[in-house]
């Protein structure tokens, strides 16, 4: 069992949905939620049935543990991370919470967007194939994260290496192609930094990646990019993202060539106030980085993830969804348990809560969002 | 004040936990207060790589190495002062 933190602070006045990216990806990510909860499954599920055959022999290869494909490549971890970013996601809307904002890094901006009403499942389903499609083709690379400042890094760039991703003060990503990022990272290591290869094979968010990216525009061209219907931020601009930058194709497209300033982007959004940070995705990569956050570690912000740090493939998947529901239950954010009583135990709540435990705060979010305040959405 | 030295034959968890504060950031906000042996390196704001630098700071200190594949198995303190104190005995 997963310990829980309670949090002593009075409850955060939003909740914002954080979407983790390449790197992120584990083998059976999400694979005890697709087993043990079977609304998740059926969110997963229509992910990849527009996918068709291609997403049946994915989601087989997923849930095979055992997987054929290298699971950090392009063609495995990107729709993978972008099913399952979106389907949490999905999950947590049809709960019933409102968020205050989303925010994705790299692919998961893509979901983000996808939940924001941007693109439609399918339009971005079927721009994930595509990307997919001309990255893979692309030449091959990585990603090394390094613990230091961007500025530290500048001795170190060369050829097509730059800074892929600035995901903290402290916590940059290198990213280029395979020779010359092999060559940075030997002189970085030999100057005393701490390195960790980023799980990629692709140069993402380096230059390197510009043509394959651009290759999807003309398919964006022609989608009708809406507006967000939600608070979108975005980990490129950084910031709040607004209708026309939603609404530009090269925006989306350029994405897998671009820096992710998630880092200056979670700045920005804790800066507009105190959020509960909830991570829909693989890991807890993002949610380690928010706990260093001042706003979250001394200030009145918290940051949790609905699955575990470690993909197990078990129960340990729902024991951790049912952590965040509990905080989200306590925080006045969910009125009802949206999840079955664990087996063999006893409710530590009344299996009714009166509207009126809802904090008056919470109108405070709900009022920008459009369409019906209650009742969830039902596939 | 802990005295860390190549022939200690034990990490501790204050030791940890000293290590773990001397490898964040001024700017950084860790909360490393209370009880963390069963913490989620991730709950206290320790990703792999911020895990991988802790690690490293023990290695130079302690003379212990933690392949990549230990660490990621790793997911608490207790697992973490559990392999390098086998890694000591062994040593």
């Amino acid at each position: 069992m997963h310990p829980t933190t309670p949090s002593p602070a009075p409850a955060p006045r939003g909740v914002a949905l954080l979407f983790p990216g390449q790197g992120a990806q584990q083998p059976l990510m999400a694979v005890g939620l697709y087993h043990g909860h079977p609304p998740f499954r059926r969110l997963v599920d229509e992910v990849f049935e527009v996918w068709g055959a291609e997403g049946a022999a994915l989601r087989a290869d997923w849930l095979s543990g055992s997987p054929a494909a290298n699971p950090d490549g392009v063609s495995r971890a990107q729709p993978l991370l972008f099913a399952v970013d979106w389907a949490l996601g999905r999950m947590v809307l049809d709960w019933g919470v409102r968020p205050a904002a989303l925010l994705g890094h790299s692919v998961g901006e893509v979901a983000a967007a996808t939940l924001a009403g941007v693109f439609t499942l399918e339009e971005a389903a079927g721009l994930m194939a595509d990307r997919v499609a001309h990255i893979e083709s692309a030449p091959a690379g990585g990603m090394l994260a390094v613990q230091a400042t961007a500025a530290e890094m500048t001795p170190y760039l060369h050829d097509d290496v730059v800074v892929g991703a600035v995901n903290a003060p402290r916590q940059v990503v290198l990213a280029g192609s395979e020779a010359p990022l092999a060559v940075s990272e030997a002189r970085l290591r030999a100057a005393g930094f701490t390195c960790r290869r980023t799980r990629a094979l692709s140069p993402f968010h380096s230059p390197a990646l510009a043509p394959a990216a651009l290759a999807a525009l003309p398919a964006l061209s022609r989608l009708p990019l809406r507006a967000p219907g939600l608070p979108l931020h975005s980990a490129y601009t950084p910031g709040p993202l607004t209708p026309a930058q939603a609404a530009d194709p090269r925006f989306w497209a350029g994405q897998p060539a671009a820096p992710v300033l998630f880092g200056p982007a979670l700045d920005a959004l804790l800066g507009t106030g105190e959020l509960l940070l909830l991570e829909a995705g693989p890991g807890q990569g993002l949610t380690a980085l928010a706990k260093r956050h001042p706003a979250v570690g001394a200030g009145g912000s918290a940051a949790q993830g609905l699955l575990p740090a470690r993909a197990r493939g078990d129960a340990t998947d729902l024991r951790t969804l049912r952590t965040a529901v509990e905080r989200l239950l306590a925080g006045g954010w969910l009125a009802h348990d949206p999840l079955p009583a664990p087996a063999g135990t006893v409710r530590t709540r009344p299996s009714t809560q009166p509207e009126a435990h809802q904090p008056a705060s919470r109108q405070d979010c709900e009022r920008d969002r459009p369409g019906p305040v209650t009742g969830p959405r039902r596939l | 004040m802990s005295d860390a030295r190549a022939t200690v034959t034990e990490l501790t968890v204050e030791d940890l936990t000293r290590i773990m504060r001397e490898s964040a950031g001024e700017d950084e906000s860790i909360d490393l207060d209370g009880d963390i042996l069963d913490s989620a390196f991730t709950d206290l704001g320790y990703d792999s790589l911020a895990l991988l630098e802790t690690t490293g700071r023990i290695a130079r200190d302690y003379g212990v190495e933690l392949s990549d594949d230990i660490l990621d198995g790793i997911e608490t303190p207790r697992e973490f002062l559990t392999a390098v104190n086998q890694s000591l005995a062994a040593a």
